[in-house]
């Protein structure tokens, strides 16, 4: 896919990500080619997709196919997936969001028995590109926000305490996105996984503080992201849990392994 | 040559010729053992790789120097600091200088026969680099330089300085020299850092007489080759540092107890991660530049995510072996404090994260 074909296929998918949401969306991506392009060209098609998920503010099942054709299973069903602390989730098609279950209401995301286990990699470097994505909209509504917003006589944005709370998200952001771009083996994706999370949690407190009271209402849309952020972190093991993992791979490996050469 | 074969004979060079430093960690020996590693390895070709042959060098895409770099870090043959600076040194006097004292000093540097220092800090410029008030006053073709630098590294082993002068007000009046520093008027005061190590100086110009042909670049290019450093240090320099705290990791990882299962793997995950998300980020920006992008403000995240990395290193090193810093002779005790300085050097992380507001995120001005 050269640069041409991605921005077209960005742009279609932006358009289809913020006319509709949940199954709407899934029927819409299948009609676009989801399936074609998730198996023919993953390596360029899950950093796309998934990001933009994140920074429109919509959702739809397809992690259940990033498993699934992992797993080399057919597309289109609903394997169980593991969630931080020994709990599993099933991700519904065409389902609705149960509300006062899920956390994010409008995920449909329902609790249920131990599954088998599945490949991992794949379904962290794309839950990896949607909680980066995820951050990013909440930094680009904190920052118009603070252009916005006056106070003493002045933009929120020309005090050094705000500034450097967005600068602080962006490093973070750009940072696990570096360990997304690199994940190339298990280790690499679990990395990358624990990297986006921690990055999204970072933008959740940040830009939720430089909102102000207006952050912490329903009727801005940063609340929407904060709690997205907060479910997708801990699928398939939370930043908490991976990088836990990591130490223990490193102390019981008595080395650090260095994942990406020059 | 391309990387891999390059990196495959290199290793294989370094294991049949052992430059491993002595016992000795003074900053004596440490200069002494890295000019040794130098000129062992420029005469065996490897420092050649990577520079233009207008300098003598042989040649190849400039990453094979970052390649160099993570060998000699990962082996710990020369402190990767002083190691460094001939990434920012060199390029600046191929850069600037006439072509022929480039060709004349530049396999100097590089075969470890002479250090250079960078004269830019001053008692009251460091962060705010621009405000510098070492004067540069013409005189018969000559310029007569006088003022103070410091936290200027290596200082008094140094034979020439890339010197920061003002001969002009503002940015553009920012003149840029290269000086012999056994010229008469040069002072150099070592100073004493809180790690133990004297690797700074203060540096005193006293009507120094400085050639008109040693000017590096036109009259007030200084800012704009204080600028040009930059792809150099936040790439190349930043890769071998990040090879030197693997190192360093993979040394706690060692001299942990055994016995230590489980309890302290949330830090050592974070640091490590930490430390992975430097790599991924810097061989990004290595990438970048390699294929011949101008490396600008994005740095800036780079920078942040470096020293953010080194101090949790640290920290965890100081947290998982309780009391060994503090209280035993250990090569901890000074890298630990060290550490402390990788948000102040370079650019505060301060001035980092005000770079990146302004020109990453575009939020005006202050």
């Amino acid at each position: 896919m050269d640069a041409a074909e991605r921005d077209l296929l960005s742009s279609t998918l932006h358009k289809a990500m913020t006319t509709a949401t949940g199954p709407a969306l899934d029927a819409s991506l299948a009609g676009l080619g989801w399936a074609d392009l998730l198996t023919e060209v993953p390596e360029a098609a899950v950093p796309l997709v998934f990001r933009l998920l994140g920074e429109t503010g919509a959702h739809a099942p397809l992690l259940n196919d990033v498993i699934l054709h992992a797993a080399g299973r057919p597309l289109g069903g609903t394997p169980p997936l593991p969630y931080a602390g020994g709990s599993w989730v099933v991700w519904e098609r065409g389902g609705r969001g149960a509300p006062g279950v899920c956390l994010d209401g409008e995920l449909p995301l329902r609790v249920g028995p131990a599954g088998e286990p599945i490949p991992l990699g794949a379904g962290r470097r794309a839950l990896g590109w949607w909680l980066v994505g995820t951050g990013r909209a909440m930094l680009a509504l904190a920052r118009s926000h603070v252009l916005d917003r006056t106070q003493f006589g002045r933009p929120l944005a020309s005090f050094q305490a705000v500034r450097h709370r967005l600068a602080e998200t962006l490093v973070a952001l750009d940072g696990a996105e570096a360990t997304l771009v690199a994940a190339d083996d298990d280790l690499g994706a679990l990395l990358a996984k624990a990297a986006a999370g921690r990055s999204a949690l970072t933008a959740a407190r940040h830009c939720q503080q430089v909102l102000g009271g207006i952050g912490f209402t329903a009727e801005h849309d940063l609340h929407r992201h904060v709690r997205r952020a907060l479910v997708l972190d801990g699928l398939l093991g939370s930043a908490r849990e991976l990088t836990r993992e990591a130490g223990t791979l490193v102390r019981e490996g008595r080395s650090a392994p260095r994942l990406v050469q020059l | 040559m391309n990387v891999t074969e390059f990196r495959t004979d290199l290793r294989r060079w370094l294991d049949a010729n052992d430059l491993s430093p002595g016992p000795d960690d003074s900053l004596d020996a440490q200069v002494t053992q890295l000019a040794r590693v130098r000129r062992a390895l420029y005469e065996a070709g490897w420092m050649r790789y990577g520079w233009p042959a207008e300098v003598r060098g042989l040649g190849g895409p400039p990453v094979l120097r970052a390649v160099l770099g993570e060998e000699v870090a990962t082996r710990g043959l020369a402190e990767p600091g002083i190691y460094s600076m001939v990434e920012v040194l060199a390029p600046t006097v191929i850069s600037y200088a006439p072509a022929e004292l480039a060709a004349e000093m530049v396999p100097l540097l590089l075969g470890g026969r002479e250090q250079w220092c960078q004269g830019f800090s001053e008692p009251g410029s460091g962060s705010d680099l621009a405000s510098l008030g070492t004067r540069a006053v013409p005189r018969r073709g000559d310029w007569v330089v006088t003022g103070q630098k410091v936290w200027t590294s290596l200082a008094q082993y140094s034979a020439r300085c890339v010197l920061l002068t003002r001969t002009a007000p503002g940015h553009a009046g920012i003149t840029a020299f290269f000086v012999d520093m056994d010229t008469p008027g040069i002072t150099v005061r070592p100073l004493r850092t809180m790690h133990g190590v004297d690797e700074f100086a203060e540096v005193f110009f006293d009507d120094v007489v400085v050639p008109g042909e040693r000017m590096l670049g036109r009259p007030g290019d200084g800012w704009q080759l204080a600028m040009d450093l930059l792809p150099h240090e936040r790439s190349t320099c930043f890769w071998h540092r990040i090879a030197h705290l693997y190192t360093r990791l993979d040394h706690l990882l060692h001299q942990m107890p055994a016995s230590d299962s489980g309890r302290d793997d949330d830090a050592l995950g974070a640091a490590y991660l930490a430390l992975h998300t430097v790599r991924c980020r810097s061989h990004t920006t290595q990438r970048r530049l390699a294929e011949g992008e101008h490396l600008g403000p994005e740095t800036s995240v780079d920078k942040v995510l470096l020293a953010t990395a080194e101090q949790e290193l640290f920290d965890t090193v100081r947290d998982l072996l309780p009391g060994t810093l503090e209280l035993t002779e250990t090569p901890w005790r000074s890298e630990y404090l060290y550490s402390r300085a990788a948000t102040i050097y370079g650019g505060t992380a301060e001035i980092q994260r005000n770079i990146i507001a302004r020109r990453l995120l575009n939020l005006g001005k202050e």
